[in-house]
This record gives structure tokens, C-alpha cells and sequence, in this order.
């Protein structure tokens, strides 16, 4: 790893801490997708926890603060947490929320009070464990760095070469295990790909907050990608930026890397769940007032078409008494209409323009176009799967099609008892 | 692997006679708990044929699906495809679940969907050669979903993702393709296109099992049907199966828990 160290236009500490942090972002944002898109997100914060009396236990056992030893502990207990969690969700009734809920409490306090009893045996080499609870990431050293980067590209590798069975094991298990797909043991590899995330982040974010390094990734990158391929990669690249930032603030404030790496994911999280085009809250919310106003106006339109078609034009008030709607919502689609060039004012009778009538036609054939079609529309045989705009039917079927549609309605109308004879011939 | 013809469904044209059945469920016995879901059923699918599981809520008919499958445990009991062990035919056999079982938010493509019935046959690690790509546009066009190969699949109608699925049976290109309630929540115009080609499939000499809730359409569609409700309580050409003394078996009619289906599918029968 030197010589990436010396690559990078920062100093020795800053360059080994980036360098930590992308690894750890890679492999945990990578490798999170598969806890994510399981709705399993809560797994890895179960083996997070699960990991710290493992280092605890490591310590004791070889006395000594080697990392690699230590981390070795960690892989190990979260092991046997991930294996109990399956073992408890098979075996007995409870449920996987649940049996997440009991791994990671008893593990977390089994390791908190090891921590505890190894702090009170004022053996000089114990200072710096309780760093796994949130993480230093100044505290990483060259060697851990060759460590974590080994981990990280043995288990991208496996990713990318067991990709499909990994693929269609996520996405639908009953056709996996019906092709032959050994299911549960892509299910249970699939864990260990995240004991080895875990692994490879804990020096870095700490057992508590590890969970973030796997979801926030995996979650920012659902919002911009709709591709398995492309999603994992995405992660990984949001995981490193996330990793880096937090990590690099953190060794100049000199507070636990853990809290700021989520914070910092946080923010990512935060800004794509608003803006993400097509899924963002702000983008999904602009639609929904569109359409909303839409149909308001719409159905106005066509309340007062009806109105003037029966009497004389409405007042307003007369108008909302007829169509049984808040007088605020008609106030605010007459004005929409007004400005659009459709209402004529006669004091405070409206009339419709000549364009307003147009579209108020335009919209009841729409209309009864999109009854035709619920009713008759099978009768068309379109030759694929298509389904019409139901705001445009005319033009995505095309007017020949509309024609048919129309045609159908009215014999449909008119012709009741003769098409019920032939339901009742077939 | 490379024993079966391409993995085309067998010679079409032969009577049914003399092939060996294309599924045969010998005993199967499931229980959840002490509750039992399926008590010993026996049940033969003629090749070539289109073949029903019909019967009550709660009947088993998914559950037999699965079992056979050996996707759930089964407390007893043996699944032939073609007179092998399933185990030893999963190439022969394409399953379509229920659309329900999946997450449709998942990232991937309709096109990626339809790929996966490609994965077993020409093997797991291996890339997707050429022809099997026209294969998927093949499959994705014969079940009218060829412009929507680029979509992401959460937004498509529910009759859609039914048809992609059908698509990704098509693609394994197995003689034998067992369909979980594929009409349950699709609208009447997809529901006909897809007998339509279940129809034009067993006509080619493939041989299709649905599990299907709508005894209505039972007798026009298909030619075999399975009647169960946890036993297997008739079995047989559908004319044969679907009569008023067999339901009312399956159904209890008479008793209260006589369902709309029932009723319907008695007027049918009468």
C-alpha cells in the first residue's frame, strides 16, 4: 500500500486514514446491497454487535493487541451471531425481527462486559480497545491497510463471479431453488459476505455504528439506479466518498471516525431520497399536486359542461351546490380555467368559451375512450402487451383502435341480450 | 446437459397415450405444524396436456406446487417429471411463481428477468452465448412484452409481470411448465391472451399444470384437471372432474361454507 500512500497529495497519517476509509466504504457499501435488497438491513447491525465480544475474547485468549488477531475474533463471533440468528428463525417460531433483537443485545452486553473486566485488569496493553465500540480511524496503521484491502477484493471477487446465482437467489428465491440453486446456502454465504464487511470496517466505525456503513451506500444508490450491475458498483463508490470525507474529518477533529462517517452519510441519504429524479420525495411530490390539480381542474371543467348543458349558466356558488365539491377547490379551478382562456364571465354567471367547450369534450370522450377500453378492450387483440396511457388513450392506441373502442361501447350499449348469448354459447 | 434435443419441448403430434406422465405426484403429505395441508395426495398430469389444480382457499393447490418443487419440506411423499426424480429433471421443468412472491421495487430490467430462465441451462458462470439472447427477445416478443424490454420492472401492470414471468418459463425452454395462480389479479384481457397461449404451447406438445381459482373458465381452457381440497378429490379429464357430485365434495355444498366460486362453478357444471 506504500505506494498509493505516497500517490496521494496528502500526509502520511491523512493518506493511510483516506486510504482505510475508501476500503472500508467499497467493501461495506458493495457487499451491503445483499443485506439491503433483502430487507435484511438490521442483519448487519446484529453482526456488528455480535463482533465485539469476539475481539474482546481474542484479546484475552492471546494477551495481545495485534489487529489481525483481534478482527479474526470478531469474523468468528459474528459467525456464530449470524448462524444463531438463522438457527433461532428456523427452528423455533420466532420471528427474524426478533431473533435480530436478541443476538445483538446479548452479544453487544457479553462484549460490553468483557470490555469492562479487561479494563479493570490494568493490563497497560488494554488501553485503545473500547475504539471498537466507535471506531478511530487515525488510529490504523499501514499493515491494517494490506489486511482490509485483501479481504475486500476476495470478497468483490466472489461477488462478481457467483454474480448470477447471487442475482436470481435476491430477486426470487422459489425460481432459484426450482432451477436447482442451492438456496439456503446462497443465503447463509450472503451473510458471510457481510461478516466479512463488518471485518473489515469495525477499526475504522465501530461495532455500533457499522450498520451505517452497509445501508446508507446501498440505499443512496437504490435512488439513482434501477440495475443490480449497476447498483452494486454505485454503492461502492458512494461508500468510499461517504468513508473518506467522514474519516478525514474526524482525524482533524479528533472525535470517533464512527459518528461522522454517519453523519456525513446521513447528508447523502437525505439529499437523494429528496431529489433522486423519478424517486425523490420532492420530484414524486411535484407529480402527485400536478395530477391532482389536473384531475381537479378536469372535473370541474366537466361539471360545469353538464351544468350549462342542463340550465342556465351557474353562478360559482350554484356550481359547487351541484357538483357537491368545496367551493374553494371550484374557486381555485375556475381561475386555472379562466386563465387558460375558457370561462366567459356574465356577472357572476360563467359560461364556457368556445376552446373551453372544446376541451370539456376532449375530456368526456377521454373518458367514456377509457370506460370502452376497461370493459371492451380485450376484444381488441392488440398484438402485445401495451397498456394505454389512461390520460391519452387516443393517441397511444392509435384511431383506428379508438374507433373500435367507440364502436364496441355502443353495440355494447344497445346489445346487451345478444352479447350475453354468446357468453353463454362459448 | 446436453442429452435433450436443445432443450426443445418434445415431438408435438403423439397422443398422450404413450408417454410417460409429465408430472406424477405420488403421496405428498405436507403439514404446517399439526395442521395438515396435504394428506397423501396421488395426482398424474398427462403430457401434452393443459392441465388445472382447482379447489377451495386453503385447498393445498399452491402448497402441492412447491412441495413437488421440494421448495417446502414435505412430511412425505415423490415428485416424477417424465418418470425421474425432480431432483434429477429440474432442466425439464420451468415454474412460474405467484407474482406476489417477489419484490417488484427490485433493480432490475424486464429483459434481466426473462435472461435468468437462461442462467441453468447454459450454466451458471458461464456468459450468455448469442443465440440465447435472441432466445430472450424471442420469448419477450411471443408474450407482446418485445417494447418493454428496458423497463425497470416496478413499473409495469400487474398483467405485465405476469406475462414477463410466463416469458422466463419460455426461456428454459423445458417441455414441462407449472404455473402458480398465474390469473389471480390480472385483468380479463391479459388473462385471455395467456390461455390463448397456454393453448397454442400445449399444442406444441408441451405439457402445462396451472393452479387456478376461477372454476369458470376451468372447463373451457383446459383439458385435465386435479379437484383437491388437502386430499385429491377427483382427478381426470376435466369434464369427468368438474361435476356437481365432485365439488360438492371439495366444496361441501349443502354446509354454509359454500363459496361464490362454488355456486358458480355448480351452475357451470349443471
Amino acid at each position: 500500500m506504500g505506494w498509493l500512500i505516497d500517490l496521494l497529495p496528502l500526509n502520511y497519517s491523512d493518506a493511510v486514514v483516506a486510504i482505510g476509509a475508501a476500503l472500508l466504504g467499497i467493501a461495506a457499501g458493495a457487499l451491503g446491497v445483499f443485506a439491503v435488497l433483502r430487507q435484511r438491513s438490521l442483519v448487519g447491525d446484529a453482526l456488528a454487535h455480535a463482533a465485539l465480544p469476539g475481539v474482546c475474547v481474542a484479546f484475552l485468549a492471546t494477551g495481545a493487541k495485534d489487529a489481525t488477531t483481534l478482527l479474526v475474533g470478531a469474523a468468528l463471533a459474528g459467525l456464530v451471531g449470524a448462524l444463531l440468528m438463522v438457527g433461532i428463525e428456523r427452528t423455533s417460531r420466532v420471528r427474524p425481527d426478533a431473533a435480530i433483537g436478541v443476538v445483538l443485545s446479548s452479544f453487544f452486553s457479553l462484549g460490553i462486559v468483557l470490555l469492562t473486566h479487561i479494563a479493570s485488569t490494568n493490563d497497560a496493553n488494554q488501553a485503545g480497545l473500547d475504539t471498537y465500540l466507535f471506531g478511530q480511524a487515525a488510529g490504523l496503521l499501514e499493515r491494517d491497510l494490506d489486511v482490509m484491502a485483501v479481504l475486500a477484493v476476495v470478497a468483490l471477487a466472489v461477488v462478481a463471479l457467483a454474480f448470477r446465482p447471487l442475482k436470481t437467489t435476491l430477486f426470487d428465491p422459489a425460481f432459484a431453488g426450482a432451477v436447482g440453486l442451492p438456496v439456503r446456502l446462497l443465503e447463509i454465504f450472503m451473510t458471510m459476505l457481510l461478516v466479512v464487511a463488518v471485518v473489515i470496517g469495525l477499526r475504522t466505525v465501530g461495532a455500533i455504528l457499522m450498520v451505517a456503513m452497509l445501508v446508507v451506500p446501498a440505499v443512496a444508490a437504490r435512488q439513482l439506479c434501477n440495475r443490480l450491475s449497476l447498483l452494486i458498483p454505485l454503492a461502492a463508490l458512494i461508500g468510499a466518498a461517504v468513508g473518506v470525507a467522514g474519516a478525514l474529518i474526524a482525524a482533524r477533529a479528533e472525535v470517533p471516525t464512527g459518528p461522522v462517517i454517519v453523519l456525513v452519510g446521513f447528508a447523502v441519504v437525505l439529499a437523494t431520497v429528496l431529489l433522486a429524479p423519478g424517486r425523490g420525495v420532492l420530484w414524486r411530490g411535484r407529480k402527485l399536486a400536478r395530477d391532482r390539480r389536473r384531475a381537479l381542474v378536469e372535473g370541474v371543467l366537466v361539471d360545469l359542461e353538464t351544468t350549462i348543458h342542463a340550465g342556465p349558466p351557474p353562478t360559482p356558488r350554484e356550481l359547487a351546490l351541484a357538483s357537491g365539491r368545496p367551493r374553494r377547490q371550484v374557486a381555485r379551478a375556475l381561475s386555472a380555467l379562466d386563465r387558460a382562456g375558457m370561462l366567459a364571465r356574465d356577472g357572476e354567471r360563467i359560461h364556457l368559451t368556445e376552446s373551453g367547450a372544446a376541451a370539456a369534450h376532449a375530456v368526456l370522450e377521454r373518458r367514456d375512450l377509457w370506460s370502452a377500453w376497461l370493459e371492451h378492450g380485450w376484444k381488441l387483440r392488440l398484438p402485445d402487451a401495451r397498456e394505454p396511457d389512461p390520460t391519452d388513450l387516443r393517441a397511444s392506441l392509435g384511431d383506428d383502435c379508438a374507433d373500435e373502442l367507440r364502436r364496441l361501447a355502443l353495440a355494447g350499449d344497445g346489445g346487451g341480450a345478444a352479447g350475453d348469448a354468446g357468453q353463454g354459447a362459448r | 446437459m446436453s442429452a435433450h434435443q436443445d432443450g426443445g419441448p418434445p415431438t408435438a403430434g403423439r397422443g398422450a397415450g404413450d408417454r410417460a406422465p409429465a408430472l406424477e405426484i405420488r403421496r405428498m403429505t405436507v403439514s404446517y405444524g399439526a395442521r395438515p395441508v396435504l394428506w397423501d395426495v396421488d395426482a398424474s398430469f398427462p403430457a401434452g396436456r393443459l392441465s388445472a389444480i382447482v379447489g377451495p382457499n386453503g385447498a393445498g393447490k399452491s402448497t402441492l406446487l412447491k412441495a413437488a418443487l421440494g421448495l417446502i419440506p414435505a412430511d412425505a411423499g415423490q415428485t416424477l417429471v417424465e418418470g425421474r426424480p425432480v431432483g434429477a429433471a429440474r432442466d425439464r421443468v420451468a415454474y412460474v411463481p405467484q407474482r406476489d412472491a417477489v419484490d417488484w421495487d427490485f433493480p432490475i430490467t424486464v429483459r434481466e428477468v426473462v435472461e435468468m430462465g437462461r442462467y441453468a441451462p447454459t450454466g451458471w458462470f458461464r456468459r450468455v452465448p448469442r443465440r440465447d439472447a435472441a432466445l430472450v427477445d424471442d420469448c419477450l416478443e411471443r408474450v407482446g412484452m418485445g417494447d418493454f424490454r428496458g423497463r425497470q420492472i416496478g413499473q409495469l401492470s400487474g398483467g405485465q409481470r405476469q406475462r414477463v414471468f410466463i416469458a422466463r418459463a419460455l426461456a428454459q425452454q423445458a417441455p414441462l411448465l407449472l404455473m402458480d395462480e398465474p390469473f389471480s389479479g390480472v385483468d380479463a384481457r391479459t388473462e385471455a391472451s395467456i390461455l390463448e397461449l397456454l393453448a397454442a404451447l400445449r399444442d406444441e406438445g408441451r405439457s402445462i399444470v396451472v393452479v387456478h381459482h376461477d372454476l369458470g373458465t376451468v372447463r373451457g381452457a383446459f383439458d385435465h384437471a386435479l379437484l383437491l381440497n388437502v386430499r385429491a378429490v377427483a382427478e381426470g379429464p376435466v369434464a369427468e372432474v368438474v361435476t356437481r357430485e365432485t365439488l360438492a365434495r371439495a366444496y361441501g355444498a349443502g354446509a354454509d361454507a359454500v363459496g361464490r366460486d362454488a355456486g358458480e362453478a355448480l351452475s357451470w357444471a349443471g
